[in-house]
């Protein structure tokens, strides 16, 4: 008989259902702020605002790491998110897929120093770390940031490192505490 | 000529990636054009694809106005250039989502390209669920401010419930999977077949490689 059992290692039908619903239910709560980021991103102020809102695309991948505490589920967490979002919600495709390879990457690569010992604040902090340097290393070529002022990019990464440790390390940590109390994740 | 949605992501992936870093303003209006052909040929929905023009025209000011603003060195080359990137990422995104459904697409991925069935099942679950979580979503902001509590994007309640759904959902889509016999890890027998002739394989190959050539020398 076909039975729904749980082991650690092997990725279940109901992770990737589980993972999937989450990413739309981010993917549907993102369209909110979609008119804030609409407006400031018409101007020359444009990298700013995609720096300050970073962050949020990059919950989806350390939200899976610390939820189901495997290796690979934040790379696949946010890979998974951007799939969805890829087939759901915007017509950016295939740049949607790559970016989402990216940051699930740079996320995991936090988790995977701790060796995926530490789900908590330790391994959240070193995941903000390096998906911001990752992510920023893949805009230098991608988004042509190479070819801003020095200045500029200080600011830029200074703005992201801002987001991305707010949304994907702090808001990530609120949740999981959060969930933690509710007991459901054991 | 319809390209099987293995072939096409095959392509987009290996246009997309060099596509970060090369500086060709002329190959990137290439992919434009061809990527729009083939959206036209396939009819595709013209309006939807206007639509995205027209919304994405704002960003592309945005993007290129940085440059000018922001930028070092040939700042009109790196705005044209990234405008010509951002529209070449559009259309060839496009030319995947807009001409296949999502069902063909996950079906031919697991046929063509190894993607385990478990992922293919279960995102599919999961986006037959999509009108439901959108109206959860209203009901959990909804029920908040009938309590006089609004959930600003920036505090966990929000994201906190929603999770607590997929919790219940992933769980009883699950088992109703599994007794309705699906079964991990156990190979399938499957009635979906599509059409992938070799040549679709060899022409991925040289779409890529002409694009690598013309980013290179134009």
């Amino acid at each position: 008989m076909q039975t729904l059992q749980q082991n650690n290692t092997r990725w279940h039908l109901k992770d990737v259902i589980f993972l999937a619903i989450i990413a739309i239910f981010f993917g549907i709560i993102y369209q909110l702020w979609g008119y804030m980021y609409y407006a400031l991103a018409a101007t020359p102020l444009k990298p700013f605002a995609n720096n300050l809102t970073l962050g949020v695309w990059l919950m989806a991948g350390p939200m899976a790491g610390v939820l189901l505490k495997k290796v690979g589920a934040t790379f696949l967490g946010e890979l998974l998110a951007a799939t969805v979002e890829m087939l759901l919600f915007s017509s950016w495709g295939v740049s949607t897929l790559l970016s989402g390879s990216i940051q699930g990457l740079g996320s995991e690569l936090g988790f995977a120093i701790t060796g995926y010992k530490n789900w908590d604040k330790i391994g959240l902090a070193f995941s903000v770390l390096t998906s911001t340097i990752v992510t920023f290393g893949w805009d230098l070529f991608s988004n042509g940031y190479l070819h801003y002022q020095p200045l500029m990019l200080i600011g830029l990464f200074a703005a992201r490192l801002l987001s991305v440790g707010f949304f994907a390390g702090v808001l990530v940590y609120w949740i999981k505490r959060l969930l933690d109390q509710t007991g459901l994740m054991k | 000529m319809t390209l099987n949605p293995s072939v096409l992501l095959i392509v987009l992936l290996g246009i997309g990636f060099p596509m970060a870093f090369t500086q060709s303003i002329v190959a990137n209006t290439v992919v434009c054009c061809i990527a729009l052909l083939y959206l036209i040929t396939h009819h595709a929905n013209l309006k939807t694809i206007g639509l995205v023009t027209l919304v994405s025209l704002p960003l592309a000011l945005g993007t290129g106005w940085s440059f000018i603003a922001f930028g070092t060195g040939d700042v009109w080359q790196q705005a044209w250039l990234q405008v010509s990137r951002l529209f070449a990422y559009l259309y060839l995104g496009m030319t995947l989502t807009l001409t296949t459904k999502v069902k063909e697409m996950l079906l031919s991925f697991v046929l063509h390209l190894h993607l385990s069935p478990t992922f293919a099942y279960g995102l599919l679950a999961a986006f037959n669920l999509l009108p439901r979580i959108q109206r959860q979503v209203k009901i959990i902001r909804y029920s908040a401010n009938l309590r006089g509590i609004t959930y600003h994007l920036w505090q966990p309640q929000l994201y906190f419930k929603a999770i607590l759904s997929a919790i219940q959902w992933s769980d009883d889509l699950a088992q109703g999977m599994a007794s309705h016999g699906f079964s991990e890890g156990f190979p399938r027998t499957m009635t979906y077949q599509d059409k992938l002739p070799k040549w679709q394989w060899l022409l991925a190959g040289l779409l890529i490689l002409i694009y690598l050539l013309l980013s290179l020398f134009l």
